[in-house]
């Protein structure tokens, strides 16, 4: 037991917050989605067992909503780790003093809040004469609405690219200049040198990085929120969490329905878990994480 | 001597004034519209004359009004109020839409019946009665009439001018759509002819509000819906009331009469067309004239560039002879279950009630009065003309579930308009999405 004691204390803090911050809202989100709270029975809510569950499934919108997660995950996702890995090696390749203000330059995005990043992105895409995007093209459209997925992917690419960018870069920098000297003696080009020497080196943040983001893309939605609240039209850009934000928390009329915004939550933590898992699978985790066979210093 | 007496004056003065209480009525309210604001500044005016008459009876207390007044959107405001509730901290006073949302904070027990208060004061005897009904839940008066209005079928008359339509045809047009002789499909032609002999831009023949709303309901029930049968109490989709709405919606898409993502949530975008003169024909409110003649065309001359400009109508039927019609949501005030100073939260709303408030809140807002004495009060020429659109006016149906009702709605129209399924689909998915979210309180007709 004592062996066990020092390696214990040390763990206790973060499973305290793990315990705190995800595995009590999880068991909460679960216990919810089986009552029927809405508006109306907030004060006497009744136990209803699986019937959320059956609802989500006799929902007609249900397809075009999981279709649409679908969509905006997978595009933003190759867009945020493609373009993050394009950004660090292009930083990286040229000198430090041009490459380290280009990055800080795409951090913009991601230090500013939603609301004010969002507000940018509606004036530049306006109608003209107020949008720049209609002054430049000459074809006056509300482009926020014309073009709604190509704006919801960028829009929430350029704050997402930053992090793969950061993460991606420090892992290239961590690379040792010997194994450069080496493929350089070689005679390897600098196309070979990224695709034998540094590609395989980041085979890990990018495992990282996907699976962080895809996770974090399948339960964010205040951008698109925010920029067109699912729509323009008939849930054009709806996705699964915002889908349970809308039944959960928001309604023109006034009557939400939280325990049926809790069983498409609770899905959503079914399906992260089995994402998560299968991450780790094809991109061999055990693997990654076993003693080194070569160690370089 | 003296100054033992003045010693004595002194203390009994602070005495009285220690021993009179200041009790805190706090207040919510909404436009969302701007000129609106008078929803929460009646309720400062009636805090005011209350005080007034408090002095005069030397009565141990005073009231202090905490107001508040929302102009983001219905769907933050709601939130917000939902929450207060939930947490048992909502103010005394919350103002909304009479229905549904009596329905469905009564039945949730977060707002309280003041049917025997209501009868204390005489100020509440001179509201409409129609108006009482709408605030009436179960047997139950559930909140005081704030205002109410029409959402009237607005054209714009210049451009029907350019379309070669005389000054007398023009004048006779709300005749013709109040005598069902103007239908929907008629609408539709002229918007169409405008379009193709350059009068108006493609899209722009016609407009109505850019995101979910009461209006929806409306148009359904123009195309000949019911939504509540009375009899069970129970919510009613009529099918082949909603296959002809959607289907003109597609049709007026087609011809390029109606855009195809007018559902683009931005009332700015609405409005800046509109009062730009391009929209032929608009849907809006009563409440739209008072924000155009303050924000929106005050520098091309207000309220006279308004009445060169617009014409109004109720919206058309959907066939000829058929009845036109117009939906009223009226606001009211609602006094909150956890209120401790229910009784006096009411009597502050007995003091809003005067017919000078409620003119100017008319006036300055373009909502309609709740009481019979204003009508005759105010001069103004635009409550005294589109007054009679309440002639036609319906309300909607005071069922708690009635909001999923109309999301429901809603997608459909959504559904269609953007061109994603057709008319039909959108009847069968709207339907199934309504015996989804309602079960047995709903009958798909």
């Amino acid at each position: 037991m004592r062996r066990y004691l020092t390696p214990l204390l040390f763990l206790s803090p973060a499973t305290l917050l793990i315990l705190l911050f995800f595995f009590t809202p999880v068991v909460a989100t679960i216990l919810l989605s089986f009552t029927d709270l809405s508006t109306t029975t907030f004060k006497n809510p009744s136990w209803v067992g699986l019937r959320n569950y059956q609802d989500l499934l006799a929902d007609p919108f249900l397809k075009k909503i999981f279709f649409n997660t679908v969509k905006y995950v997978a595009l933003t996702l190759t867009f945020n780790v493609g373009m993050g890995l394009l950004l660090a090696l292009l930083t990286s390749l040229v000198p430090q003093r041009i490459g380290d203000p280009a990055r800080a330059l795409w951090l913009l995005p991601r230090i500013l809040p939603p609301v004010v990043y969002v507000f940018i992105w509606q004036g530049i895409l306006a109608e003209a004469p107020m949008g720049l995007v209609s002054d430049i093209l000459g074809v006056s459209k509300n482009w926020l609405v014309a073009a709604p997925w190509t704006v919801v992917i960028l829009a929430n690419g350029f704050v997402g690219a930053s992090f793969g960018m950061l993460i991606f870069t420090s892992a290239i920098r961590a690379i040792s200049r010997e194994l450069f000297y080496a493929a350089a003696v070689d005679g390897a080009t600098t196309w070979q040198t990224i695709r034998r020497v540094v590609l395989p080196m980041l085979a890990w943040p990018i495992l990282f990085v996907t699976a962080y983001q895809t996770l974090s893309l399948l339960t964010s939605f205040e951008y698109i929120l925010l920029l067109t609240d699912g729509g323009p039209g008939f849930y054009t850009t709806e996705v699964w969490s915002l889908r349970a934000y809308h039944l959960a928390l928001s309604n023109y009329f006034g009557n939400v329905e939280f325990g049926l915004g809790a069983a498409m939550a609770a899905v959503l933590v079914v399906i992260g878990v089995v994402v998560s898992l299968f991450y780790l699978k094809i991109f061999n985790f055990k693997a990654l994480v076993s003693e080194p066979k070569i160690e370089i210093n | 001597m003296r100054i033992g007496r003045y010693i004595l004056a002194a203390v009994l003065l602070m005495g009285l004034a220690l021993a009179q209480k200041t009790i805190t009525i706090k207040a919510w309210t909404i436009g969302p519209d701007d000129p609106s604001i008078t929803r929460l500044k009646n309720l400062e005016a009636a805090v005011d004359r209350l005080n007034a008459l408090l002095e005069i009876e030397k009565a141990d207390y005073r009231v202090k009004l905490e107001g508040d007044f929302d102009t983001t959107d219905w769907d933050p405001y709601l939130r917000r109020v939902l929450l207060a509730f939930q947490s048992g901290e909502a103010p005394d006073i919350v103002q909304a839409s009479a229905a549904p949302l009596i329905g469905v904070w009564a039945t949730a027990g977060y707002i309280a019946p003041i049917t025997a208060e209501t009868h204390k004061y005489g100020t509440f005897r001179d509201v409409f009665p129609t108006l009482w009904k709408a605030v009436t839940f179960k047997g139950d008066v559930y909140g005081v009439p704030q205002d109410t209005e029409a959402r009237p079928l607005y054209f714009n008359k210049t451009l029907l001018k350019k379309l070669g339509w005389s000054e007398a045809k023009i004048a006779e047009l709300p005749k013709l759509i109040e005598r069902g002789e103007f239908t929907w499909d008629d609408m539709l032609a002229v918007a169409k002819e405008a379009l193709d002999k350059g009068v108006i831009e493609r899209g722009k023949g016609y407009y109505h509000r850019p995101k979910n709303g009461p209006d929806f309901h409306m148009w359904y029930r123009a195309f000949g819906g019911t939504s509540y049968d009375e009899a069970t109490g129970k919510l009613v989709f009529d099918q082949e009331a909603a296959l002809r709405y959607f289907t003109w919606l597609k049709k007026a898409v087609d011809a390029g009469v109606l855009e195809k993502d007018r559902l683009d949530g931005s009332w700015n975008r609405f409005h800046e067309n509109v009062t730009s003169g391009k929209v032929l024909f608009f849907s809006g409110g009563t409440w739209n004239w008072a924000e155009w003649k303050t924000q929106w065309v005050k520098d091309k001359g207000g309220e006279d560039w308004l009445w060169e400009n617009f014409g109004f109508a109720p919206q058309p039927a959907y066939k000829k002879g058929g009845k036109p019609i117009t939906l009223s949501n009226p606001q009211a005030y609602m006094v909150s279950a956890n209120s401790k100073h229910k009784e006096l939260a009411v009597k502050v709303l007995a003091f809003a009630m005067m017919p000078d408030l409620d003119a100017r809140h008319a006036v300055g807002s373009g909502h309609l009065p709740v009481l019979r004495a204003t009508a005759s009060l105010t001069g103004d020429r635009f409550i005294r003309e589109v007054s009679y659109l309440l002639n036609y006016t319906t309300f909607a149906p005071q069922h708690p579930d009635f909001p999923k009702w109309q999301d429901a709605l809603y997608r459909g129209v959504s559904a269609v308009e953007s061109g994603q399924v057709s008319p039909e689909e959108a009847v069968r998915v709207v339907a199934a999405e309504m015996k989804r979210a309602l079960k047995d309180q709903v009958v798909i007709k």
